[in-house]
């Protein structure tokens, strides 16, 4: 069981970190970070990210409900992890990792990150 | 006020009569309530994980150490991430809406500390920033405070055909009941009022929610004050004087509404 803050060092343990983040998705507001130069703009272009996905997926899903387990995207420098948390009170959570593209492994980070996010949501 | 405690590295809690509570630790904020939002004890009850009469007795035998948020973790009842959260988001949560009401002259009571004790800290003008930035995420959404303190109530027949909602906005549109503001609407499904006063504004945008009652429109016009004297007014008009109330829109053919309607009607296309 981990907190906020050993939330974001083990995200940054993960091989290739190079930011980390956590976001409150529905007001989109950056709890807490670690390596990133402008979390609050950070978490705005994130949450939107995330939106977005969900919003575009869902239109083109056959039932229209979707449901997002993690996002990759791989960008020109690195790749963006972002992994939703559901909490029992509010909207989801959102834990984003930045990778280097040659030192990370995605599904090692994939699978840390899902750990990561239990450890600190123990639903 | 809250600025000068901080820059003293007071400890203790600011209170504005019943409008809420500041907890500060020297000099940092480390937990807001405000009368208008949930606090971490109705979230927690209203999440299912412990009983209304469980967080009285944890408030009840930790109140003088003040470690109950310890005590829970113990038990079980939530993680300590989840804790954190819960204090932080509430605390967020209570700080715009307190930080901006008008309140009574704030007391400070050296000292005092919450039962649930220290999880998160704010520093004061960070918290500041935050309730500003909120501020205009709210303007952005939807530009008019209207709907922010009137019931809200979703539209009979929606213009688009096809309609996408998060768990928050299904939520909200089920319980929008024409009796029950946003900020009242957050307590009783139990959640933060902030996003749900922001779902609403979205929805308000994306034209499925309205006010009940339109107030500026449906309000009856104010009657003329009596002078001293006179007799009382006879109606005039043989009763018909306000036009009956419909639901749809009067149409007055005038182009610069019809003007009106198309960028409207654009705007709303490109919020979607």
């Amino acid at each position: 069981m981990i907190g906020i803050e050993d939330c974001l060092s083990e995200a940054m343990a993960i091989p290739g970190a190079l930011g980390a983040i956590l976001v409150d998705h529905t007001s989109g507001t950056a709890l807490a970070t670690e390596g990133l130069p402008d979390p609050e703009r950070s978490a705005i272009g994130l949450s939107e990210t995330f939106r977005a996905t969900l919003d575009g997926l869902a239109l083109s899903s056959p039932d229209g409900t979707i449901r997002i387990d993690d996002l990759i995207i791989t960008t020109d420098h690195g790749y963006q992890l972002i992994k939703p948390m559901e909490t029992m009170w509010d909207g989801p959570l959102l834990i984003c990792v930045r990778l280097d593209r040659d030192r990370a492994n995605l599904a090692l980070a994939r699978r840390r990150l899902d750990s990561i996010s239990h450890e600190l949501i123990a639903s | 006020m809250l600025s000068e405690l901080a820059e003293s590295k007071a400890t203790g809690a600011l209170k504005a009569g019943r409008s809420g509570t500041v907890y500060l630790s020297r000099g940092r904020v480390c937990y807001v309530e405000c009368a208008r939002t949930p606090t971490v004890e109705e979230l927690l009850t209203a999440s299912g994980r412990i009983t209304s009469h469980g967080v009285k007795t944890a408030r009840q035998t930790t109140a003088a150490t003040a470690d109950g948020g310890e005590m829970l973790v113990r038990r079980g009842v939530l993680s300590r991430g989840e804790l954190q959260l819960c204090v932080l988001g509430a605390t967020l949560d209570a700080s715009f809406f307190l930080f901006g009401a008008n309140v009574p002259k704030p007391r400070f009571r050296e000292g005092d500390r919450h039962w649930l004790g220290i999880h998160w800290f704010f520093d004061v003008p960070g918290l500041f920033r935050e309730c500003h930035r909120r501020r205009a995420r709210l303007d952005r959404a939807w530009p008019s405070a209207e709907l922010d303190s009137h019931p809200v109530v979703p539209v009979r027949r929606i213009r688009s055909r096809h309609v996408m909602l998060t768990a928050l906005q299904w939520e909200i549109l089920l319980n929008a009941d024409a009796d029950t503001t946003p900020v009242e609407l957050a307590r009783k499904i139990g959640r933060p009022a902030y996003p749900t006063l922001l779902a609403v504004r979205e929805m308000a945008a994306a034209g499925l929610l309205e006010c009940a009652e339109s107030p500026a429109r449906e309000k009856p016009p104010d009657l003329p004050k009596r002078v001293a004297g006179s007799a009382p007014r006879v109606a005039t008009g043989g009763g018909g004087g306000r036009p009956a109330q419909s639901s749809f829109p009067q149409i007055s053919g005038d182009p610069t509404d019809v003007n009106l309607l198309i960028r409207l009607r654009n705007a709303l296309e490109a919020f979607q």
